[in-house]
């Protein structure tokens, strides 16, 4: 009878820790996914206030196809000033040639023209080195302004070509 | 009291805290360089793996015999996860492959000639040798290992590995 009584005690703890243990997990994931959120928030807000519209610019890498170019590295000038300077590993090689879009610089700049240079460096057609730059002059308004750099074959000439184009 | 400690480490991983704040090492710093093979390297996408950083120059007495070590440890563990990163000081690439390449080693050796990547992980000293876990904290530095020495760089890198 004791031997019983010590078992059913033993079951019912088990039972009853077993469910505790699983509303602390239910609980530990709900606070996960707020803290989740949070966390998207606090980071959406700090961009809002380190990069307001009314200054920001922001620069993406992006490739069609690439057959003809594997990049290396990419700089990039605005105003004559070097702001970024990449190296891209085989992985994020890959990652472009696949669709991937790099955001490679995201600052400030007051309104006005300004002048962006991007140089590439890699592997050209033949695997032979190569280096290409490309300069815009981008005109800041008080709208946020995205610049794309992309990378596409030039079919016609086997070559690469660079082209920059600016996103409202 | 187990409870709370789990909650707060669950909490601190969904926020994307770095791991140092979980295992009590600085982050890494992270860095992308070429290879004497031409190719680049960034650390961060060894994140899961333990990596060990050879920091050295071929003007340095003690730093082929750390290179031959690590090349032996490389083939030992490398099958569990652990990956060997060189990188190299000097100012001349040339240098570095010709003495990786004498030296038989099969990792890749990173060229620093510009020393930020030196700088940031305080490498006065060579060689240095940087242990980092598979969250990307630093966990141990070590510098020229005599015998004794590299036990303890053993008991630090099978403990890593099987975190």
């Amino acid at each position: 009878m004791k031997t019983a009584s010590i078992i059913l005690i033993a079951v019912l703890a088990a039972t009853a820790s077993a469910e505790d243990r699983s509303a602390l997990d239910a609980e530990v994931q709900s606070l996960r996914r707020e803290v989740v959120d949070l966390n998207r928030d606090l980071f959406m807000l700090e961009e809002d206030l380190l990069f307001p519209a009314s200054t920001q610019v922001a620069v993406f890498v992006s490739m069609d196809v690439g057959t003809f170019f594997d990049v290396d590295s990419v700089q990039l000038k605005v105003d004559d000033k070097e702001v970024a300077n990449y190296l891209y590993t085989e992985r994020e090689q890959e990652a472009l040639k696949r669709g991937g879009v790099q955001r490679l610089w995201l600052g400030n700049l007051k309104a006005g023209e300004h002048e962006v240079t991007a140089f590439f460096t890699g592997a050209g057609p033949h695997a032979r080195d190569y280096k290409r730059g490309t300069t815009l002059q981008v005109e800041k308004g008080v709208g946020a302004k995205y610049v794309e750099l992309r990378i596409s074959d030039k079919a016609s000439k086997l070559q690469p070509e660079f082209v920059v184009k600016v996103w409202e | 009291m187990v409870a709370p400690q789990l909650v707060l480490a669950a909490l601190l991983g969904a926020a994307g805290f770095s791991a140092s704040a979980a295992t009590g090492g600085p982050a890494a710093p992270d860095f992308a360089l070429a290879s004497t093979a031409g190719s680049n390297y960034r650390l961060s996408e060894y994140r899961g793996e333990v990596v060990a950083l050879v920091f050295w120059a071929s003007w340095c007495g003690d730093c082929r015999r750390e290179l031959e070590r690590f090349e032996r440890l490389r083939r030992t563990y490398g099958s569990v996860g652990f990956t060997v990163l060189g990188v190299n000081l000097d100012a001349e690439p040339e240098r570095a492959a010709a003495l990786a390449g004498a030296a038989g080693i099969g990792y890749p050796v990173l060229l620093d000639a510009g020393k930020d990547v030196s700088r940031s992980y305080r490498a006065d000293d060579l060689p240095l040798i940087v242990l980092i876990d598979r969250n990307g904290a630093i966990r141990a530095r070590h510098s020229a290992l005599d015998e004794r020495d590299e036990g303890g760089l053993l008991v630090n890198l099978r403990d890593l590995i099987d975190e």
